[in-house]
């Protein structure tokens, strides 16, 4: 029982992370219909902007942990934000009236080219931080096991709950969330009406990639280690939550990456860690197999 | 890191031109360049390289300068087979590698093929153990390292939890099935027996289990990252947990990752050459040039004396003569002298168990 | 890519200098976190380093390449748009008539000439190991392009697990010939017939997917493959792998140093040299990728080969037309997977040893990178492709870092500039043409 709380805690930090990077896909994939392959990629580069700057930091002698923080997010977001306006501009932009084809192999190769361009900029090397937050609250000991949330588990799923009412607010109440929401709708009827459709493209791969920086920032902290490959793995991860919660739908997304996270928690505490992986393709093959759509989707009309 | 490269190819290539008139000899080294473990490979090739300039100063091996050709297989065994085919087109006529027992084994049947001597510091049982008359260990094997870690949890941990936990890798897992070979020896039944996969971020779930079975002690068979990601998420836990492990974690990275965690794990190595009497000129050479000989180093500074040793020994430096030089003699090198038994193995290693303290490690009693 | 938006409108020298620099600030943006700074493991802690130089030096390449790249794009429109106007609409029969023409003829010559290239190569190379290494890598290449072809290129399912087929082939031969004692011809079809089930195995749920999401599932189906062959140690060895794996014979006899058993040195009282076997292997490859091309040519005037090419046009149609899609689609998965576990038991039996760091998804990108930089469905593009990838990287052996890197530019680059590939070939192997006469 104390176990399954303790997986419970784990799995929804670990949830939230892919959530906040599920995010990104579900609205790219909402917006212009393609799997932007590349931003895991993206989000492995936040997780390196935000190594040199807490290394940076150290360096300067800020020893608060919340300053050192809250410096280290504004930075990243901004670096990574940058990031994900490049990739759209130039592997995607060109292509956006191609065959549905063309634009994911240039992800592909987007997200081949940013691996080894941190690989050759940056080193294969893991690169580490030194451990912060790493103190915590004991809810509860029962017999020898004490339930425990550190404090970077806490502030893990507070920022993504608080992030994503914040976004919830952009994409229902302003503007930008209503011309975002068109721009699904029919590309070519907003742009009719007056809007910018590349500009409202470009702020979507913008804030993808800032919320996917906010996870890069959290997971170096939390995890302490990174390296040039996390792009890969959390990037699929983070993608079968998107179909998972059905592509396109934001509250699909986090629900989807919050299932994922305690899928694999527990599966690593109960059945074996070694195959968790396994585990989570699998769902992704079934999903797709008997609910195309998703847990929340709206189900894909074939056009003639 | 790729100024670095770049300059040490530079540096190769330059030695390679310089040398071209004088029918040089060939020496390989392989491990780990870059990649997760690339600074022991690291280590490496600064020994070899103070060992050939050293060499080379005092007149050759055979009146032939040495020509240090350097083979990066970053601990991947199919890197490791084509390093290995590269070595041989090279013509190479001794090779000290590689590091990774996963790497060793199969690109040892390369050099098997093509009758190239080798001498390497990977542990795992196996590499002496198939019969390859062209492969001599210059370090104790994992049966030997087991025995040493298993013995000191069962003498000064007494009364603790165990778990033995490793990574799948040739290494890795050779060594932990010798610690826990070692503890039903000593009567000693580990609480868990598990194994995970490296380059993973998340082990939260394996530290919850480790919980559960309130493990104090968790001798683990791997490499140092996953060791500071397993410490970092134990603390993150409150578990306390003491690691005992094998020669990997020399490396000092695991203090970056692991912060104060590290201070932690105790680990065998084989006890320091840096203390013999012998080697003190060699080790005031290296920091003299700003490398602490710390880890590898030594080693592979001793597996070219190994071989420059063995080839005037034979007066020759072909397959046959090299092999029954270094199997019938002793050899006095800065690691303290060497000797191999009929399977290639060290006749007298040793084993001692080392503690991290502080971003430094010692041996304990 | 302004110059696109005004086509009509030729950039000023102010303008040009205004966008190059808008590029450059980009440049500088996104070089700061990675290309300026870099950390440095300094024995217990990071710090950082800085790498201004490079960065300025990357900054002034972005400023000069746009300024070239916009005047290239505009030298490039302004003939184009000549070439258009001086030509008159000719009918699209005969256009395609002609593109087919010009498109058989001189890939027959220059592919009889690639294959007698390549029976000559050893005759120049017989004493240069790297030589024939590199030679015998290019056709294990050509020859998984010219089975992911089948899937990619022909069908036009997107495949980004290709690898998981190869890995069949790999580990069935390790494991028939180092448990069992299996030869390598017997192996052969065993382990091309495992890859073909693991092919319908993985097509059959993915039927009703379409475009990126079979890409996805497909992924993931590659993937389950590997951690599966890391993780299975009983079967598999983990990721130690599988090492002393036999070498391919002939007829029994193999290629072992002298007095010993069943040597062919011995039995054809030549010297031994392990070059032999190396010669061997590479006339192997070459044989087992000229029967997959000829295999490969013959699909594609049968039915079920022009079914594929109708399939990948358009789906819908076909079912209208009363196509089986679900026979022509397996069968697409099938035949590449078995053309892929051939080429993994070739594999196999050359290394000598095989582990999954073999099979991962970079291999499935590199394959698919061929077929699509190649020109999807076009067979001599694949070799091509093949030719540049595998050189590529040998050429600057150094700076094999680097590799990978410019491999996922050039992906990007030629899709941008060509998304239908260097010589795409997406004409059909059979047109209709109005005169009466078939080609």
């Amino acid at each position: 029982m104390a176990q399954a709380l303790q997986q419970l805690i784990n799995g929804l930090t670990l949830g939230s992370v892919y959530g906040l990077i599920a995010i990104g896909y579900t609205m790219v994939y909402g917006i212009i219909g393609m799997i932007n392959f590349a931003h895991g990629d993206v989000y492995m580069v936040s997780a390196f902007i935000a190594v040199t700057t807490f290394t940076l930091l150290a360096a300067l002698g800020v020893s608060s942990v919340p300053l050192a923080l809250l410096v280290v997010l504004v930075v990243a977001v901004l670096f990574t934000s940058a990031y994900g306006w490049t990739v759209e501009r130039t592997a995607y932009r060109p292509l956006r009236n191609s065959t549905r084809l063309a634009p994911l192999i240039s992800a592909i190769g987007m997200s081949i080219f940013l691996q080894n361009m941190v690989q050759v900029t940056q080193g294969a090397r893991v690169k580490p931080v030194p451990p912060m937050l790493s103190d915590g609250i004991t809810l509860f000991t029962s017999g020898s096991y004490s339930v425990r949330i550190s404090s970077a588990q806490i502030l893990i799923i507070v920022l993504t709950v608080v992030l994503m009412a914040g976004f919830t607010w952009l994409i229902t109440r302003t503007a930008f969330g209503r011309q975002q929401r068109a721009c699904e709708q029919d590309r070519l009827v907003t742009a009719f009406l007056g809007y910018n459709v590349d500009r409202i493209i470009s702020l979507t791969f913008m804030i993808g990639a800032a919320l996917a920086a906010v996870a890069g920032v959290m997971v170096t902290m939390y995890y302490g280690v990174v390296d040039f490959y996390i792009g890969f793995v959390a990037g699929i991860k983070a993608f079968t939550a998107a179909v998972l919660g059905g592509v396109g739908s934001l509250p699909g997304a986090m629900l989807g990456g919050l299932i994922i996270g305690l899928l694999e928690s527990f599966w690593a505490s109960y059945l074996s860690p070694e195959y968790k992986d396994i585990g989570t393709f699998v769902i992704l093959i079934m999903v797709l197999m008997f609910r195309p759509s998703g847990l929340l989707g709206r189900p894909e009309v074939e056009k003639v | 890191m790729n100024k670095k490269t770049l300059l040490a190819t530079c540096c190769v290539a330059l030695m390679g031109m310089t040398g071209v008139a004088h029918a040089d000899l060939a020496v390989g080294i392989a491990g780990p360049m870059t990649g997760q473990y690339a600074s022991n490979g690291d280590q490496i090739r600064k020994g070899a390289e103070q060992a050939v300039a050293d060499i080379n100063a005092k007149g050759g091996v055979l009146g032939q300068k040495l020509k240090l050709e350097v083979g990066d297989d970053a601990c991947d065994p199919k890197q490791a087979v084509s390093v290995a085919n590269t070595m041989v087109n090279k013509k190479i006529v001794f090779m000290h590698g590689h590091w990774c027992s996963s790497s060793t084994i199969p690109a040892s049947d390369v050099y098997n093929e093509s009758q190239i001597l080798m001498a390497t510091v990977s542990t795992n049982p196996k590499v002496t153990d198939r019969g390859l008359k062209n492969i001599f260990r210059i370090m104790g094997s994992d049966d030997q390292q087991g025995k040493v870690g298993g013995d000191y949890i069962a003498d000064h941990m007494q009364g603790k939890k165990v778990a033995v936990l490793d990574d799948k890798s040739a290494y890795g897992k050779g060594l932990a099935d010798e610690i826990a070979k070692e503890l039903a020896v000593k009567s000693i039944t580990p609480v868990l027996r598990e194994s995970i996969t490296a380059g993973e971020k998340d082990y939260t779930g394996i530290i919850s289990k480790l919980k559960t079975a309130s493990v104090d002690v968790l001798a683990y068979g791997g490499y140092h990252t996953e060791v500071a990601l397993l410490l970092r998420q134990a603390e993150q836990a409150d578990l306390k947990l003491t690691v005992i492990s094998g020669d990997t974690m020399t490396n000092s990275e695991l203090v970056t990752a692991a912060g104060p965690a590290a201070n932690n794990v105790m680990f065998t190595f084989a006890p320091d050459p840096r203390k013999n009497a012998d080697s003190a000129a060699v080790v005031k050479e290296f920091r003299d040039a700003g490398v602490e000989p710390e880890g590898y180093v030594l080693y592979a500074y001793a597996a070219m004396q190994l071989f420059a040793d063995a080839a005037n020994k034979a007066g020759s430096v072909k397959y046959t003569d090299l092999r029954k030089a270094m199997a019938s003699n002793t050899f006095n090198t800065v690691v303290g002298p060497l000797s191999f038994d009929d399977k290639g193995n060290l006749k007298s290693p040793g084993f001692v168990m080392y503690k991290w303290q502080d971003g430094k490690y010692d041996s304990v009693q | 890519m302004t110059a696109i938006v005004h086509a009509h409108h030729t950039p000023t020298l102010s303008e040009r200098l205004k966008d190059a620099s808008a590029a450059a600030f980009i440049a500088l943006i996104l070089g700061i976190p990675m290309i300026g700074m870099t950390t440095v493991d300094q024995g217990g802690f990071l710090a950082v380093m800085t790498r201004w130089p490079q960065l300025a030096l990357f900054v002034g390449l972005t400023f000069a390449g746009r300024i070239l790249f916009s005047l290239a794009l505009e030298t490039i429109k302004r003939r184009s748009q000549g070439r258009k106007s001086g030509k008159s609409a000719a009918s699209a029969a005969e256009a395609a008539n002609a593109a087919l023409k010009r498109g058989t003829k001189p890939e027959s010559v220059i592919g009889w000439l690639a294959v007698g290239i390549a029976v000559a190569l050893p005759i120049f190379f017989s004493e240069d190991r790297y030589i024939i290494d590199i030679a015998t890598s290019v056709l294990i290449y050509i020859m998984l392009g010219w089975g992911l072809n089948v899937v990619v290129g022909l069908a036009g399912l997107l495949d980004l697990g290709y690898v998981a087929f190869y890995a069949v082939g790999a580990y069935t031969y390790a494991l028939l010939s180092t448990q069992f004692g299996w030869g390598f011809w017997e192996a052969l079809p065993v382990a091309g017939g495992l890859a073909a089930l693991f092919g319908v195995l993985l097509g059959w749920p993915t039927l009703r997917l379409r475009g990126d999401y079979l890409a996805i599932v497909t992924l993931g189906f590659g993937e389950i493959i590997r951690l599966l062959l890391v993780n299975w140690t009983e079967l598999s060895g983990g990721p130690n792998g599988i090492t002393s794996i036999p070498r391919p014979s002939v007829f029994g006899y193999a290629f072992l140093p002298p007095d010993t058993e069943g040597s062919i040195a011995d039995l054809l009282g030549i010297e031994f040299s392990p070059m032999h076997r190396l010669l061997f292997l590479y006339y192997l490859i070459l044989l087992l990728a000229l029967l997959t091309n000829l295999f490969v040519t013959a699909m594609r005037r049968l039915p079920l080969g022009r079914a594929w090419e109708a399939v990948r046009e358009d789906e819908i149609a076909c079912k209208a037309m009363g196509i089986n899609v679900t026979t022509v689609k397996l069968s697409a998965f099938a035949i590449g997977a078995m053309l892929g576990g051939f080429a993994g038991v070739f594999f196999a039996a050359r290394q000598g040893f095989i582990s999954p760091e073999s099979f991962t998804f970079s291999e499935s990108a590199i394959i698919l990178a061929i077929v699509v930089l190649g020109g999807m469905g076009s067979q001599l593009g694949v070799v091509l492709a093949a030719l540049v990838l595998v050189m590529l990287p040998e050429l600057g052996r150094d700076f094999a870092e680097y590799r990978m890197l410019l491999f996922g530019f050039a992906m990007i680059v030629i899709m941008v500039w060509r998304p239908g590939g260097i010589l795409a070939n997406r004409a059909p192997t059979l047109i209709h043409v109005p005169t009466g006469d078939k080609a």
